[in-house]
């Protein structure tokens, strides 16, 4: 359908689409990401993407930056959402805790997205630590 | 957690101090702080390392990733270098499992309003912006190649007809056949002859000096045995000494050299037996020294009246106990009489001169060998 009406009006679809390209790429170079260019251009190239254009390069780095800012944003979701371990001796004031990126939110967070991040909780000295004392004997 | 944070943390260290970084380590690296830089504008205060990692290599995973998908599909439209739209459709592929506005339009003409773009779009509109902490280098940064030199740049001309000279040159042959090591060089019996009888006058003008200085210091170096057989010994010395300096001149010419010594050297010798080294050998050192001034050539040296017996330096264990003597003796005998046997009273003595005698016929005869 939408193919249908821009062949009615061709041109004026395209000239406004290319506008508003030009215009959304300009506002692009605007934004300086986070990520810098040097880091996104050498795993574009590691990675085959052959483009001379910089405003390109600067897409590519603003739409991780958004997605990590997405994942970033859950993890913080989760670690409000936990409830306070420590407890403050004072009532009155509020739950301070810090908020600290941990691998536990950020696995939660992750699985939205698609991507499987499993953690170990604890790493063991022994094959025989955390076994019934009977079996450890033996 | 915490603790689990900890021990990475040692773990870290202890691993930056022995390793040697590799080239993906600088990138992640940077991925690092960027990863920080973000979480930090979200809210975070702080972060566990394994946690920080983990996003920084999903971060550069998407961006590999994105990348991929982007030439897959340029190079599906028979390009090779990718423009917007396949990064468009990359963001779309990327962003499926999760889902994005206006999924159903995905065929549309217009890529500004597909919902991947729209998404970036309020993005840019309502984030904050944060820059890079740091100025980036480019990386990675390419050396300078060293080029092999080409035949025209060495200078040669390739052994075959059908290598062109501007090729990079073959190696050179040392490089894979066994070629001499050494210098060849011509060997001139006669200098090498001269070269070891100048290295020899050299020892022995140093071995001289030490000894002075030894009698110098206490006349305890005095000889023990008699002054005959120092002669003698420094009769046999001296044929031996000298046989290697003189062998090309005087080649199979043994002389026994009766030499009479002068009248004053044998009385001071008979007077006492405890003489002074000092005065006994002044005029041999004198002579060493006006030797030693000239600094000829040990073929000049000798004057051609008085021609030592030339001897292979065979004795020279039996002369060992005596050095001082000898050597002083031999300087000498070009100048200063050699006295020996003149007294004829002792047996022993005789039968010394006879050994020496003897002794310098057989060196004779192994002479030509």
């Amino acid at each position: 359908m939408n193919g249908q009406t821009s062949h009615q009006q061709p041109k004026d679809g395209r000239h406004d689409d290319d506008a508003a390209l030009t215009e959304f790429l300009a506002s692009l170079m605007d934004y300086t990401p986070t990520i810098p260019d040097e880091l996104v251009e050498h795993y574009l190239a590691k990675s085959g993407f052959q483009c001379p254009d910089a405003r390109l390069t600067r897409l590519v780095a603003v739409a991780t930056q958004k997605f990590i800012a997405d994942v970033a944003t859950d993890a913080l979701q989760q670690c409000k959402a936990r409830p306070a371990v420590i407890k403050d001796k004072r009532d009155k004031q509020q739950k301070e805790k810090r908020l600290i990126l941990t691998m536990e939110d950020l696995s939660k967070a992750l699985r939205e997205y698609g991507v499987n991040v499993k953690h170990q909780e604890y790493f063991a000295d022994t094959p025989s630590a955390g076994l019934d004392p009977a079996s450890r004997d033996e | 957690m915490s603790d689990g944070g900890e021990a990475e943390g040692r773990r870290d260290e202890h691993n930056d101090s022995n390793m040697r970084f590799g080239a993906d380590e600088y990138s992640r690296a940077i991925a690092r702080v960027a990863m920080a830089q973000i979480c930090e504008g979200i809210g975070f205060e702080g972060f566990n390392e394994s946690a920080l990692d983990s996003l920084a290599d999903i971060a550069i995973r998407y961006v590999c990733e994105l990348g991929k998908t982007s030439r897959l599909y340029a190079n599906l439209a028979g390009r090779m270098s990718c423009n917007i739209f396949d990064i468009v459709q990359g963001l779309e592929d990327m962003g499926t499992p999760q889902g994005f506005t206006g999924a159903s339009e995905v065929h549309s003409d217009c890529v500004v309003s597909s919902g991947a773009i729209r998404e970036i779009k309020e993005y840019l509109e309502t984030a904050d912006e944060v820059p890079f902490g740091q100025p980036v280098p480019h990386f990675p940064v390419i050396s300078e190649q060293r080029m092999i030199p080409s035949f025209l740049q060495m200078g040669e001309t390739p052994a075959f007809k059908c290598v062109p000279p501007w090729l990079p040159a073959f190696p050179d042959p040392h490089t894979y056949l066994q070629t001499p090591v050494w210098n060849e060089r011509q060997s001139d019996a006669r200098t090498d002859k001269i070269e070891l009888a100048r290295q020899h006058r050299k020892a022995e003008r140093s071995l001289l000096s030490l000894q002075q200085r030894l009698i110098c210091n206490g006349s305890s170096v005095a000889t023990t045995s008699d002054e005959p057989y120092n002669e003698e010994n420094g009769l046999e010395v001296n044929n031996n000494g000298n046989l290697i300096f003189e062998n090309p001149l005087d080649a199979g010419k043994i002389v026994m050299s009766k030499i009479s010594i002068p009248p004053k050297l044998s009385s001071q010798a008979h007077a006492e037996k405890k003489v002074s080294l000092l005065e006994t050998f002044a005029p041999a050192i004198e002579a060493m020294k006006d030797g030693l001034e000239s600094g000829s050539d040990g073929e000049n040296t000798i004057p051609e009246k008085k021609a030592p017996v030339f001897l292979e330096l065979k004795g020279g264990k039996k002369l060992f106990g005596e050095p001082l003597d000898l050597r002083i003796r031999n300087k000498a005998v070009g100048r200063a009489a050699l006295w020996f046997g003149h007294n004829g009273e002792n047996d022993d003595k005789k039968r010394r001169v006879e050994f020496i005698l003897r002794q310098s016929l057989e060196n004779q005869q192994e002479l030509p060998q």
